[in-house]
């Protein structure tokens, strides 16, 4: 594995753009969520507001809590960091860096929310013992889901690389790929239960009913809570990428120079904030379910997921 | 020159046990003395043994003969050699451990013998597999057997103990009973007990010789149905034994079935696909029983019944895909499979020792009466995060590179041109996939609840930091979770699997490194960098640790998800005042878990076992005339089957 001028320029680029985008869709998502319920809603740039007033408070730690949850953020920002790089959003360049491993990748997300789960614990808090509990066995009964996805986009587009699997979409146009539209379903539930949405959380609140994410979270103030929230967004566009650049791969930039990068980069904002829209549709279509009403909902997309192997064994 | 360090490391181990045994009574020197051997033996073991495997020789050790069919003969390849390292390596850290784990409860007498037997045990693993012939296999399989026995037996005063150390005797016969009537059906085949290619046989004999060879092996690693010994063995024993037990001898069974199956055997794909089968039966039972567990030892047990589950499903993939001509995947399968032998062995064994320092300082292997215990134990904390990350696969440690290896060679099933084979693996791999994701939640947990939060009895409350040795030896075991994780591209391509496309974890630890590097000194100088101290939000209860998140809650959602799996019943029994069931005037509930293959599988089989035995036993009435006739039949039927009565 050689790092050349080409990758280090593409893993500044990527990381300042995912970063810098990622509080957007989640004000799209705000907004659309807030005009269906026939509110104004938030400005569209609140999210980044709010990252910005968080960073100057103080923060504040339980008297309770250990170095567990002082780490937690700087390891949870960290990791979203290194897994983007696995994540090309508007170009790729052809050395993928070893990076974009979706294993690698999955393993990645999973060391985060092991440490956000031991720091729910870790104020000996009722709230955030039960947001971990809850976390860790919705993120358990999903990943069979997961990994079956990958593995029909794996035999799909022949790879397990992020970075190939797009370009090879980019270059195939394959988006009317039975397969690759079926998966995208399941892709979909994933997306929404990884980055805590309606009906599996409420990302709004930390009520009982909604006790997962946010409750985690509820012992982090100021600068803290910042890079969590962060994190969180740059998450869900991770996920958001892969949905968009092997479903609708158009204007992915196929080599890399500035005008194709930067038309890559608009068409990116353009359909993430499509896709951020829908988000936020589905959220308000939808009621939460109960807890133990989820294993349903990922029966179905284990189903398709399923289909999608069989799809591709027997073609 | 490797054969003659392997003997000296062997002799060390044979005075090591003969030194306390002698001086029973001595003080505390001679125990120290003894793991001082114990140490020295295992390095000289790991240097020859790592000699052997690097060098790809075939080393001829010692042979010595007993009778003119039967003998004792010892040699070294590759394959014998790697979990010899697995061995040292793991017998090295636990004779540091012991030194300050010993000291704690028993006489000197007792301890001195647990340091004794412990070289036996050692001892005996290696030598089984080092051993070429059947005959020194199953004789040192028996000392094995029988010296973790006593090992195990170690507290037993305690009832508890005392039924765990009879189940584990019982099933660990049972193990060999299978084993022998493998090994005897080979002899009849090859006509000699060498461990060598067997010759052509009708394959009704090969199946019967795997058959029951595979179930010995099983037996003995635990795999389910066979694990129920595991548990309890493991739970009883003290923690430095079952480290050894855990992280090492239940993979000398992984190493007979391997041995057997690929140099003696020859395998067919369906063995592939009955150990894959087995493997992910046990992968994901071994988590689903550790999730609701809340004895931190039992927890473990299920979680080593787990791995080895996953050892086997990297073992099955390689007869799979090597049956279906596709080597480059097939040694990702036995790859995976191997490195998570060495790397069960690191972790596991750093686990259960460092719940052993934990349990002393505690006094309690209830998870529900822990708590808080990272701020008096903050060394023992560090090593135990290290140990769950790494059984969590988290890159960048060595767990990750295993099950990546697993997955790689899972996610490359649609070459096999098998549709249905290719769906049946599909499934495994789902299957897996959960596994893998339950082991993160079953770690949180036991983290979280051991060492987070507040602390739930005085005695934890008070607890004290473990002695020096005892944090030495885990740290080991620790440092080496991360160096093997990170230099895994070095190591694989110095064992010649260099070949095998894995991620490279040094550059991912780099990167990870960095970039936390960055961030942290970033935000330190450029923003106002006030902290706070205050009180847990409580809602304006007072915040106590009755009121913290327990074992059985954190994992409640999953056991009510997989409630047919638990087969739990829910029973709350409620009195109202009125008819129509809305005054509340008392009740209980309560949910009970049924054991499942206690209660379905080793009960009945047992009791078979009891009605026939006590069928058998009428014969012995206590007559002579009746024994007399017993003489009387068995001489006629002898010399009907010489022929002199014909």
């Amino acid at each position: 594995m050689n790092i050349d001028a080409n990758y280090v320029a593409y893993a500044f680029l990527n990381t300042a753009f995912i970063i810098l985008i990622s509080p957007l869709f989640m004000g799209v998502a705000k907004i659309v969520k807030a005009q269906a319920q026939g509110r104004i809603g938030p400005p569209l740039l609140q999210p980044y507001y709010n990252l910005l007033k968080l960073a100057q408070k103080e923060r504040v730690y339980s008297n309770k809590s250990s170095a567990i949850t002082k780490i937690t953020p700087y390891i949870n920002i960290t990791i979203m960091i290194v897994a983007s790089l696995g994540i090309p959003l508007a170009f790729a360049p052809e050395n993928s860096g070893g990076l974009g491993n979706i294993i690698l990748l999955l393993y990645l997300l999973a060391m985060g929310r092991f440490f956000m789960a031991a720091a729910g614990l870790d104020a000996g808090s009722t709230f955030g013992g039960m947001g971990s509990s809850r976390e860790m066995s919705i993120s358990s009964i999903i990943e069979p889901i997961t990994i079956i996805v990958f593995a029909a986009l794996a035999f799909t587009l022949n790879t397990m690389d992020m970075h190939q699997m797009f370009q090879t979409a980019a270059q195939e146009m394959s988006f009317l790929n039975p397969a690759l539209i079926l998966v995208s379903i399941p892709l979909f539930i994933v997306l929404i239960v990884e980055t805590a949405r309606v009906p599996v959380d409420n990302p709004e609140t930390h009520l009982e009913l909604t006790m997962i994410h946010e409750t985690m979270l509820l012992e982090y103030a100021g600068r803290d809570l910042a890079l969590m929230e962060l994190s969180h967004a740059i998450k869900q566009t991770m996920l958001m990428a892969i949905l968009i650049n092997i479903l609708v791969p158009w204007g992915y930039a196929r080599e890399f120079t500035a005008p194709a990068v930067i038309i890559g980069m608009l068409l990116f904002l353009a359909k993430g904030i499509i896709l951020a829209t829908f988000i936020g549709l589905t959220e308000s279509s939808m009621a939460k379910m109960r807890l133990f009403a989820l294993p349903n909902l990922f029966i179905i997309a284990f189903f398709l997921s399923m289909l999608t192997i069989l799809l591709e064994v027997f073609r | 020159m490797f054969s003659s360090l392997f003997l000296t490391g062997l002799f060390f181990l044979f005075f090591g046990a003969l030194l306390p045994l002698l001086s029973v009574r001595s003080g505390r020197y001679v125990r120290t003395a003894t793991l001082g051997f114990t140490a020295v033996a295992a390095v000289l073991l790991l240097v020859s043994s790592a000699g052997v495997f690097t060098g790809d020789v075939q080393e001829e050790i010692a042979s010595y003969n007993v009778s003119n069919a039967l003998s004792f003969s010892f040699a070294l390849d590759r394959l014998s050699s790697f979990f010899i390292i697995v061995i040292s390596v793991v017998s090295f850290c636990v004779a540091i451990y012991s030194a300050g784990y010993i000291e704690h409860g028993g006489g000197n007498a007792k301890r001195n013998i647990l340091a004794g037997l412990m070289n036996v045990f050692i001892a005996s693993m290696v030598l089984v597999v080092a051993s070429t012939n059947t005959f020194s296999f199953l004789f040192f399989w028996e000392i094995m057997s029988l010296a973790s026995f006593f090992l195990v037996m170690y507290d037993y005063e305690k009832k508890e103990t005392r039924k765990a150390g009879i189940f584990y005797f019982i099933m660990t016969q049972l193990s060999t009973v299978f084993l022998m009537v493998g090994f005897l059906a080979l002899y009849q085949v090859n006509g000699s007990f060498n461990i060598e290619a067997m010759g052509s046989a009708s394959q009704l004999m090969t199946t019967a010789i795997f058959l029951s060879l595979l179930t010995g092996f099983c037996i003995k690693a635990g795999v389910i149905p066979f694990h129920k010994w595991l548990p309890y063995a493991h739970a009883a024993s003290p923690s430095n034994i079952s480290a050894l037990m855990s992280g090492v001898m239940i993979k000398v069974a992984v190493y007979g079935l391997m041995r057997f199956v690929l140099y003696v055997l020859g395998p067919v794909d369906w063995w592939g696909i009955l150990i894959l089968v087995l493997g992910t039966i046990s992968a994901i039972f071994g988590i689903i029983y550790a999730l609701k567990e809340h004895d931190i030892k039992r927890l473990l047990a299920y979680s080593s019944i787990e791995n080895i589950g996953t050892i086997l499903i990297g073992f099955g993939l390689y007869i799979i895909f090597q049956a279906h001509n596709l080597p480059a995947i097939a040694y990702l399968g036995l790859a995976g499979s191997l490195f998570h032998v060495l790397n069960h062995g690191v972790f596991k064994s750093l686990l259960f020792m460092a719940t052993g320092s934990i349990v002393n300082a505690t006094d309690t292997r209830d998870l529900e009466g822990m708590g808080g215990l990272i701020k008096k134990m903050p060394y023992t904390a560090a090593l135990f995060l290290i140990g769950s990350l790494s059984i969590s696969a988290l890159p960048p440690l060595n767990g990750f590179v295993s099950e990546y290896m697993l997955f790689a060679a899972f996610f490359s099933s649609n070459t096999l041109g098998d549709p249905m084979l290719t769906i049946l693996l599909v499934l495994c791999l789902s299957v897996f996939a959960l596994t893998s994701a339950f082991v993160a939640t079953c770690f949180v947990k036991a983290y979280g609840i051991m060492f987070l939060g507040l602390p739930r009895t005085d005695a934890c409350a008070n607890a004290k930091e473990a002695k020096k040795p005892m944090i030495l030896g885990p740290a080991i075991l620790a440092a080496l979770c991360i160096l093997l994780g990170v230099f895994s591209p070095a190591l694989l391509s110095a064992s010649g699997y260099g070949t095998l496309p894995v991620p490279d974890l040094m550059l991912v630890g780099s990167f990870l490194l960095a970039t936390y590097a960055i961030i942290w000194a970033a935000l330190y100088h450029s923003y106002p960098n006030k902290t706070r101290v205050g009180a847990t939000w409580d809602c304006g209860t007072p915040l106590s640790s009755r009121t913290q998140y327990t074992a059985s809650g954190f994992s409640q959602p999953i056991m009510r998800m997989f409630k047919a799996t638990y087969k739990t019943k829910e029973i709350p029994e409620r009195t109202f005042y009125d008819k129509q069931n809305s005054l509340f005037r008392s009740g209980e509930a309560k949910v009970t878990l049924l054991k499942f293959f206690e209660e379905y599988l080793y009960m009945p089989v047992g009791k078979k076992v009891m009605s026939l035995s006590i069928r058998v036993s009428r014969m012995q009435n206590w007559n002579l005339d009746t024994y007399i006739a017993y003489a009387f039949v068995a001489v006629l039927l002898v010399l009907v089957y010489v022929g002199w009565l014909i």
